[in-house]
């Protein structure tokens, strides 16, 4: 399939031969395992996925999450990554980007509480 | 979106800072299943499906607001108010309905709920990669929104792979090949950002 010779000439790339033992993405330390579990078994998996499935599913959202930054520091203010361009660039997936809007003005609304929270307690 | 749970700690900010200290540390979304009936849903495509509804309704109203006789200025004050009330309405709904659905779930069904409103990526983890890549510093908010839409993504593709798994006769836990073969199919409805392969248009 193409998407295993991808993944096998990206390994080509990061394998410097030091013995890489699993020879997937090189070295690289698994960030994200046990979120993911978690995270898979909610979104309808079992209860314990199968570790080459999480493995798969950890190095694809460090890919996006690379993708994103590296656009998103195309456009708008170049060589940073804003808020702004993040929203632009998920305008087209309408998924994300209402969860991305939801996301803020929680933030924003908790933020708010807080602050609001806290000079009542000064004060008192 | 509506929060039953952000509509109670608006309410109760001024009285416990230890009950919202935790949404501090942790997701902004996160919520304790116990007292929540939210809008999000299990079945996300439902969720996207409920809110490209919802504008249509709003916009019918500006419709209806347009035909009448009153001066422009006036009509700008009442249609935001006659919005927001509808919004609201619609998501009082939206939270009851919720609140029916969880208290009918059965114990693995709400465990597997609360594994999914509560999982997330680290903070830490994902600025670091990001601060990685970009070599510069980056707000609080970028990670807050990148980790949200990573999350939305990694559901994006179970559920694709879940989808594959059936058609193809197997059970679930996933195996590697519904996940890859859920990735190609994403890939060709241009779902996942490839910005590796140039298209050259004019060979």
């Amino acid at each position: 399939m193409a998407e295993e010779e991808d993944e096998a000439g990206f390994d080509d790339d990061l394998d410097d031969g030091a013995g890489g033992a699993d020879g997937n993405h090189g070295k690289r330390k698994r960030l994200f395992s046990k979120e993911l579990r978690c995270m898979m078994y909610g979104f309808g998996d079992d209860q314990n996925p199968y570790t080459e499935s999480v493995d798969i599913l950890e190095d694809l959202v460090i890919e996006f999450v690379t993708e994103m930054t590296h656009k998103a520091m195309s456009i708008g203010r170049q060589g940073r990554v804003q808020v702004e361009d993040i929203v632009f660039l998920i305008r087209k997936d309408p998924r994300k980007f209402a969860r991305v809007k939801d996301l803020l003005t929680m933030n924003e609304e908790l933020k708010r509480a807080r602050k609001a929270f806290d000079e009542a307690n000064y004060g008192s | 979106m509506a929060d039953p749970a952000r509509i109670k700690t608006e309410s109760n900010s001024e009285n416990s800072l230890a009950a919202r200290e935790s949404p501090k540390t942790e997701d902004t979304e996160e919520v304790p299943v116990t007292s929540d009936a939210d809008t999000e849903s299990k079945d996300s495509s439902s969720q996207s499906l409920k809110r490209e509804h919802k504008p249509d309704s709003v916009a019918g109203d500006d419709e209806d607001e347009g035909t009448s006789d009153q001066p422009a200025s006036k009509k700008l004050k009442v249609e935001p108010e006659k919005k927001k009330e509808k919004r609201q309405k619609v998501d009082e709904d939206e939270i009851q309905k919720m609140q029916v659905l969880v208290s009918s779930f059965s114990e693995e069904q709400l465990n597997r709920y609360e594994m999914y409103r509560r999982s997330a990526f680290p903070k830490a983890a994902i600025k670091r990669l990001i601060q990685s890549i970009t070599g510069s510093s980056v707000s609080q908010n970028v990670v807050i929104a990148m980790s949200g839409i990573s999350k939305v993504f990694a559901g994006e593709i179970v559920e694709e792979a879940l989808d594959v798994c059936e058609k193809w006769g197997d059970t679930p836990p996933l195996q590697p090949k519904h996940m890859r073969e859920a990735v190609r199919r994403l890939k060709s409805r241009e779902q996942i950002p490839n910005t590796k392969h140039k298209n050259i248009l004019f060979h």
